[in-house]
């Protein structure tokens, strides 16, 4: 059951295509517990198939560092960040963009246990 | 066509456990050896995602200087796995098993994995530790890794494996890989259902795709679902953490009615069936029963409870395991609070292992000339139902499948690879971004996904898989050939990928439910309502499925006996399983 609807600001950037990134405006129902992986995933399943995000191979237990991201200006994992509010979400800054929010080099192979 | 052209030895993939120890093993014997993984390699896959236990023998644990059990020895963990396995394993995969198994875990303490715990047969430490220690090892050795590559498909030429076709996901570049040899590490088949506690790039690409270019696949109505698993909220669906609580702290498990469950079984079972590992194919069969006869929880499970204990004594024994209630990556603080409130906890099976996969031999070679196959993705080692670690079988059937496949990439030649083949496969491969509308990814994904639980989960009967045999039918003609994706970027496209992923996974479902269809008994985890017995005089032989003239031929092989007869007579299920579990070893711990 949705709690409310947020607003999901999000980085967009085609480097093949576009000259210059934008930002894309989603609106989104806020479910119990929801994180920004969730909220990408929704977006990606409900609203734009289109949106990029390190989604394929996402491990969701705060491992992987795939989904690091920039949420709200500072740089999180997507899967173990709560989303309350109205969000930004962008990819590193200085981040070599392959598309919208999938940038080079997404793993740190780093161990969070 | 700006695909580019790649030429090894040895293709490896797959980037978790099997895959790097294949490459480990591949590169001591001095050949070359490139590995690609769809995640990031040793991030991703399902061993990253391992509590991680290590099984070996007691007496050789001790011998390693962890307290063990010196009494065990490794014909008592064969006889385990074999009545484990319900005796449909391969002996010979066994043996192997539990033969080379000390040796593997001795070279992980080598390389630096650390251990947190232990116990009679097992040591725990963490999926990453073991990932990381492997990563190190194969740099060291000269591997050559290539990250977010997904395997679309392999070559075959006059009979042998000639190379690969990659998608780099990032680039959206097609690659074609040239190699004299390649081994398939690519797990199970976790994506085809929801719930499922698998890693989520885990869609079956290896065991499709060997199918494909002509190998034999075989269990594949085997699949393990783990119990306990957490079903809401959705960032927890899916993830084990109080199935390992219940495990290894204890608990209760209830249904909608509040009743205890699990107490109308019989007590043997039950104590088997909640102590050790042998929890996931009883506890996930008595949930879906409870659930299927209008008893469970409103996303399909049960609820899970501290039980009979203070909360203060059941606290400071989670945090001795999970400081702080700290599991992996997750803070699970908020998931104690509510058992702490008595709030309710959903739990309930989720897919997790896959008993089936690509027919081995003892040198993990498959039955195409130049294909090799390692870990979760092989078929046989664990029978009907496995108890024994994965983790363990990674590493053992990874270091002779990649030495395999060096002394065989050693003495062939270079392959070729039919230009016409690629330019065919290529063409298939790019029609999703080609469609203007149809059939969106995301939600042929969930259909299948549910579908699969319902009818292919941990209780089956005809009816039920007869009508997924039917819906999978459909799919395949009326719905993947119209998958398109929104945009028709090449650049990271995630319909893109999953539209590729749904081809796999379809076939993969396919195979499974023909198989569970023909096993006209209940076996291990295959569990069927409309045939409630073990049927040993019928039955002790596995379910093997070739591709012959685009068709799906099922057939069957005796079981593979070197050591240990099996019983005979037809028993009815719970009977077997209570059998099976009273022969068990007088060695203690969970496995």
């Amino acid at each position: 059951m949705s709690l409310k609807n947020i607003k999901v600001k999000v980085f967009r950037f085609d480097p093949t295509v576009e000259k210059k990134p934008r930002y894309q405006i989603y609106m989104v129902p806020l479910t119990e517990g929801m994180t920004v992986l969730d909220v990408l995933d929704y977006i990606y399943e409900n609203v734009d198939g289109s949106l990029a995000y390190y989604g394929h191979a996402a491990c969701r237990h705060g491992i992987c560092g795939g989904c690091t991201l920039v949420i709200n200006g500072k740089t999180c994992l997507a899967c173990q960040t709560p989303v309350y509010e109205d969000v930004i979400i962008e990819p590193p800054p200085k981040s070599k963009i392959i598309r919208d929010i999938v940038y080079t080099k997404q793993s740190r192979r780093g161990s969070h246990e | 066509m700006d695909e580019r052209a790649i030429e090894t030895d040895v293709l490896v993939v797959g980037g978790g456990g099997a895959g790097l120890r294949a490459a480990i093993g591949a590169a001591e014997k001095g050949v070359g050896v490139l590995l690609i993984s769809k995640g990031s390699a040793a991030r991703s896959g399902a061993s990253l995602l391992a509590g991680a236990d290590l099984t070996l023998d007691g007496k050789s644990l001790h011998e390693l200087g962890f307290p063990g059990d010196p009494r065990d020895s490794k014909q008592k963990f064969f006889n385990d796995i074999i009545t484990q396995g319900f005796y449909l394993n391969d002996q010979r995969l066994v043996e192997v098993y539990v033969e080379e198994a000390p040796k593997r875990v001795k070279e992980l303490l080598d390389w630096g994995v650390k251990v947190n715990f232990s116990e009679e047969r097992a040591i725990f430490t963490s999926g990453s530790s073991i990932l990381s220690a492997l990563l190190r090892r194969s740099k060291e050795v000269g591997v050559d890794i290539m990250d977010d590559v997904m395997l679309l498909d392999l070559f075959v030429c006059k009979g042998k494996i000639s190379g690969v076709l990659g998608l780099n996901i990032k680039t959206g570049d097609l690659i074609t890989f040239r190699s004299k040899a390649v081994v398939l590490a690519t797990g199970g088949w976790h994506k085809a259902y929801f719930p499922n506690a698998g890693s989520r790039e885990l869609s079956g690409d290896g065991v499709a795709a060997a199918y494909r270019a002509g190998a034999e696949l075989g269990n594949m109505e085997f699949v393990t679902f783990c119990c306990n698993v957490l079903l809401w909220p959705p960032k927890w669906c899916g993830i084990i953490f109080p199935y390992l609580l219940h495990l290894l702290v204890g608990g209760k498990l209830i249904n909608s009615k509040g009743e205890d469950f699990l107490s109308k079984y019989d007590p043997t079972i039950v104590k088997f069936g909640t102590s050790t590992e042998w929890n996931k194919s009883f506890v996930s069969i008595a949930t879906a029963l409870e659930v299927l006869e209008g008893r469970g929880s409103p996303h399909g499970g049960i609820y899970y409870e501290i039980g009979d204990v203070s909360w203060e004594e059941f606290e400071s024994c989670v945090t001795k395991y999970y400081p702080k209630w700290k599991y992996k990556g997750i803070d699970f603080s908020e998931l104690g609070k509510m058992l702490k409130e008595k709030k309710p906890v959903e739990v309930g099976p989720a897919a997790e292992y896959f008993e089936g996969g690509i027919v081995v031999n003892e040198k993990f070679e498959t039955s195409v000339s130049g294909l090799f196959a390692a870990g979760e993705c092989t078929a046989s080692l664990f029978g009907a139902n496995r108890v024994a670690a994965a983790t363990t079988e990674m590493l053992v059937e990874g270091a002779i499948a990649g030495e395999s496949a060096a002394e065989y990439a050693k003495k062939v030649d270079m392959p070729r690879i039919d230009k016409k083949n690629v330019v065919r496969l290529e063409k298939k491969v790019l029609t999703p971004l080609t469609r203007e509308g149809g059939v969106k990814p995301a939600e042929l994904k969930r259909k299948i996904q549910r579908m699969a639980h319902e009818k292919l989960g941990p209780v089956r009967n005809r009816e039920g898989i007869e009508e997924f045999i039917q819906f999978i039918e459909i799919i395949k003609k009326e719905e993947i050939p119209k998958l398109y994706t929104t945009t028709k970027s090449r650049r990271y496209n995630r319909e893109w990928i999953e539209a590729l992923e749904l081809e796999n996974i379809v076939q993969v479902l396919e195979i499974s439910a023909k198989s569970s269809l023909m096993r006209t008994e209940s076996r291990g985890v295959h569990y069927r309502l409309d045939h409630p017995y073990t049927d040993n005089n019928n039955w002790l032989k596995e379910i093997i499925v070739k591709r012959v003239n685009d068709e799906i031929r099922v057939t069957t092989r005796p079981i593979t006996i070197t050591k240990t007869s099996p019983p005979s007579g037809v028993i009815p299920y719970m009977e077997m399983m209570k059998k099976m579990m009273e022969a068990h070893s007088e060695i203690g711990g969970h496995h």
